[in-house]
């Protein structure tokens, strides 16, 4: 089993260097995954990564707030393997892009530098949420292949296969994958998580959950006068009007050329006052607690297309990042949004600027789908530069694929290797 | 209420009876002139609560077709970027699937080489020599009034409402609320899905472009709405209400390649051809047998007796959840997933109804055989000339139902959980970044699923745009700016 990290460098962009690092960026783009820069196929342990820069914007208060860059990717866990790989396949790179940002020593490259550099402007998301389970690039790459493999292999053999009984059907699988040298890897199950590891994570929610019942009297009444000071709130917010910029949506779908997987980007100033940034945190650090435990099955709130997400509190608390990597186009997925997982969104998202008018922060809100739709794409960001390592697979496929390996160690009775067999 | 004297009749019905029609495809050279011709067609235009049993027009705008027509600027901003946009910018071709042989440079109109298409006009009648009357009338002064003709599409009439490849086809039809008689709750979809100026399945207004009050003169147009009262105060009249959104695609079926590809599929191991068995991978395509019992009543065999009324009722996800009867990835099951999208069957039917279209679609070019019975269309050994569809479809958010319909579902591989499979029938299976990928279908099966390979495109699009067709009072504006 593999963990997940978040890297997420966001920098100022040293004044008047705009121009040039977006033609660096725009190198690494052309080509995302063999460029000279940051050849992004040669990592083992990035899932997605993406380069935005972000324009000179104004806070709610219209203090100007500079240009900025972003660099993030979704990686494989520990992270001195992942700033190793940084460093050995994209060290000059990011020097280069890093060289035009703010509190950057300029000058030859130096790689401990780099990996200090790093290292120290990792910005930590509010929430990360993971879509892939608990599964490494490697992981997914493989289960891959080795499901084409045996489709192969159906393919070819059917009509003598369709003659025998699902237990035999399963052993000539078993034997097809277990003798090819190609699918060495498949021959063990990928190892279980540690139990202690088990453990802390179920110990962790029990004691959540104990400690909240303990404190049920108190959860309840503190509930319900933030209950009353969200009423408040929310009477004396006055509705924002979407501006829709026909040329910026254009632009926003020309770059959206994945055939299986897209990614999106928005930013937005946040609603001012301490008590909206307070809740907006909790909201934030209990959905990253509970992910793990609630969305578990590669179902964000239900949606289940998204690969990895994060959500960034920026600018000292007044701007928020939503960064996610997910199957099929943004109409679909922001359509997803509003059917299926529209109260949970709603109670982050209400707290930017433009969201459509909620009450309790949970009601309303995306239900308004036109107002979702004007709010989503007047924020959403042009991505400069993305990369997704595994772009033909989505989140269901990386399920199936890993049910179709685990299928292929231990007994099973007729049942369950009919059952197995349905997953081709 | 929906005011059906204000809609144009296309919308509440298909003109079954009037079996001949043709489509004319204009472009508008004088301005002025043309809307003299408008004024003079007005009494022309059939209206939804006519039963016409002689003859009926219908005609609609493209967004450039608007525009010259010197539509207010402020309307036409107002119209969704769908519309504005039109089939052919390049982000729609990955969107729609038009790219190998589809690419709109190859298009025989309305694609980016040809001449602009501003104006449609649908004409029906019970028989040709009606047809020819109806069109000899309406097109004898089209360059008086400076219009010109781009296209005649023709259609052809095939028996049992077929389609090319010996398929019953539009079947399933959601049934408007507040319109006609209602059907079974899943399938009565809110009226402003389909009109604009009602509400929709998300219980609101879909947007409809509006005109300064100052600028309607005659006082034709009506205020915007609300559930209690019009709106005056906002200054703004309602152009789009009554309107809808056409989506018109001329597409290519090639008959003899349907059929070859499944032979080659079913045939014996000497090649002799099998033809039930042609039949019944062709109807695993489809979804339904040719005769349009669906596979999930029927897995086995095509049924004689089938109560025809009974055709569109019936659901996925308790019958055929793992489409073991029809395939996940048929063409019915993909351009409408009724209760099966993944996350509940009641949930499901309220997703699917936000995606619905009305389909006024006719066919064009000989069909292969009189009986079009497939047993005698793949016997056929002529199969010349070009055929295929006017796929005609309404809506009221392009974006929204067609263009999600063709992208999330049809040409979508992972549709429900598959791998890679696009529509057998309608999908685009060249891969737009290397040409030798082609398309495969799984059958799903109760031990063992078969998947076909190499699948090419059975059908092409040869030209489209996308249309408003305006309420009558809109029309009648239209002839007073």
């Amino acid at each position: 089993m593999t963990l997940h990290g978040a890297l997420s460098i966001i920098l100022n962009i040293k004044p008047g260097k705009k121009e040039s690092l977006e033609r660096l960026l725009q190198e690494i783009d052309k080509d995302v995954n063999q460029n000279s820069l940051i050849p992004f196929s040669k990592f083992s342990d990035i899932h997605f990564a993406r380069f935005i820069v972000l324009d000179k914007s104004h806070d709610v208060n219209g203090n100007p707030i500079q240009e900025r860059l972003i660099f993030t990717t979704n990686h494989d866990l520990p992270f001195d393997k992942h700033l190793n790989e940084l460093i050995q396949f994209g060290g000059n790179g990011l020097w280069k892009v890093f060289s035009m940002c703010d509190n950057f020593i300029e000058g030859e490259y130096d790689e401990l530098i780099l990996r200090k550099f790093i290292t120290e402007n990792n910005y930590k998301a509010e929430t990360f949420y993971v879509g892939v389970g608990d599964r490494s690039v490697t992981e997914i790459k493989e289960e891959n292949i080795l499901r084409k493999e045996i489709e192969k292999f159906i393919d070819d053999n059917r009509d003598n296969l369709i003659m025998k009984d699902e237990i035999e059907l399963r052993k000539d699988i078993q034997n097809f994958v277990f003798k090819n040298k190609e699918l060495e890897f498949a021959k063990i199950p990928v190892p279980e998580p540690p139990s202690d590891w088990t453990f802390m994570k179920i110990a962790k929610l029990i004691l959540v959950i104990f400690g909240v019942i303990v404190f049920l009297p108190l959860v309840i009444l503190f509930l319900f006068i933030w209950m009353i000071i969200v009423l408040i709130i929310e009477s004396n917010t006055k509705d924002e009007k979407c501006f829709i910029d026909r040329e910026h949506v254009r632009e926003l779908l020309n770059n959206e050329n994945g055939i299986v997987q897209n990614q999106f980007s928005a930013y937005g100033n946040l609603k001012p006052g301490f008590f909206r940034l307070t809740t907006l945190k909790f909201i934030l650090a209990l959905t990253d607690f509970l992910a793990p435990y609630i969305f578990s099955k590669g179902r964000l709130s239900g949606i289940p297309t998204v690969h990895f997400a994060r959500w960034i509190i920026l600018s000292e608390g007044r701007q928020m990042i939503f960064l996610s990597n997910y199957d099929g186009n943004s109409e679909g997925y922001l359509r997803d949004f509003i059917n299926i997982a529209a109260k949970q969104l709603t109670l982050i998202f209400t707290h930017v600027v433009g969201y459509p008018k909620t009450r309790l922060m949970i009601f309303g809100g995306a239900k308004d789908a036109k107002g979702f739709m004007e709010w989503a794409r007047q924020n959403q960001l042009i991505t400069n530069v993305w990369f997704n390592a595994y772009p033909d697979l989505s989140v269901k496929n990386i399920f199936r694929n890993s049910k179709i390996r685990n299928g292929l160690y231990g007994e099973m009775n007729e049942i369950q290797a009919g059952n197995w067999l349905k997953l081709f | 209420m929906i005011e059906k004297s204000d809609l144009q009749g296309i919308i509440v019905r298909g003109y079954g009876d009037l079996t001949s029609a043709c489509f004319l495809v204009l472009n508008i050279v004088k301005s002025n002139e043309a809307k003299v011709w408008l004024k003079n067609n007005l009494v022309n235009i059939t209206s939804g609560d006519m039963k016409p049993s002689e003859s009926a027009m219908n005609i609609a705008f493209t967004h450039r077709g608007l525009n010259i027509l010197k539509l207010q600027k402020e309307c036409m901003d107002n119209f969704p970027m769908e519309f504005e946009d039109g089939m052919t910018e390049d982000y729609k071709q990955i969107l729609l699937g038009d790219y190998g042989e589809s690419d709109p440079d190859n298009w025989q109109w309305g694609g980016k080489k040809n001449e602009e298409v501003h104006l449609l006009l649908m004409l029906y009648a019970k028989d040709e020599n009606e047809l020819k009357n109806l069109f000899e009338k309406v097109s004898s002064d089209f360059e008086k009034y400076g219009l010109n003709l781009l296209k005649k599409l023709d259609t052809s009439n095939i028996i049992e409402r077929k389609e090319h490849f010996g398929f019953h086809d539009g079947i399933a039809q959601p049934v408007i609320k507040g319109l006609s008689s209602l059907d079974i709750p899943g399938n009565t979809v809110a009226a402003g899905e389909f009109i604009l100026g009602y509400k929709n399945e998300y219980d609101q207004y879909t947007e409809s472009p509006g005109i300064d009050i100052k600028d309607d003169k005659e006082n034709i147009l009506d205020f915007y709405k609300n559930e209690f009262e019009e709106i005056q105060n906002s200054g703004l009249k309602n152009f789009g209400k009554n309107g809808t959104y056409i989506v018109f695609r001329q597409i290519e079926q090639e008959v003899e390649k349907f059929w070859s590809y499944v032979n080659s599929k079913t045939a014996d191991a000497d090649g002799n051809c099998n033809i039930n068995e042609m039949i019944k991978l062709a109807s695993k395509f489809v979804g339904r047998w040719p005769s349009g019992v669906p596979l999930v009543d029927s897995p086995d065999e095509d049924k004689v007796n089938f109560d025809n009324t009974s055709l569109d009722k019936f659901g996925y996800n308790d019958e055929d959840k793992a489409g073991e009867r029809c395939p996940v990835g048929s063409h019915i099951r993909r351009t409408n997933p009724r209760d099966s999208i993944d996350g509940g069957r009641k949930d499901s039917i309220s997703i699917a109804n936000k995606h619905r279209i009305l389909r006024r679609g006719r066919s064009y070019g000989e069909p292969v055989t009189k009986s079009m019975k497939p047993e005698d269309i793949i016997k056929e050994k002529n199969y010349g000339g070009e055929r295929g569809l006017y796929f005609i479809c309404m809506n009221a958010d392009i974006g929204r139902q067609f263009e999600f319909i063709q992208n999330f579902w049809v040409n979508n591989p992972k549709f429900e959980g598959l791998v890679n499979d696009r529509d057998p029938i309608t999908g685009n299976h060249s891969n737009p970044d290397s040409r030798r990928t082609k398309g495969t279908f799984t059958v799903q099966d109760d031990k063992l699923r078969n998947r076909y390979h190499d699948l090419p495109e059975f059908v092409t699009v040869k030209g489209g745009a996308y249309f408003f067709l305006p309420g009558l009072k809109a029309l009648k504006y239209l002839t007073t700016i």
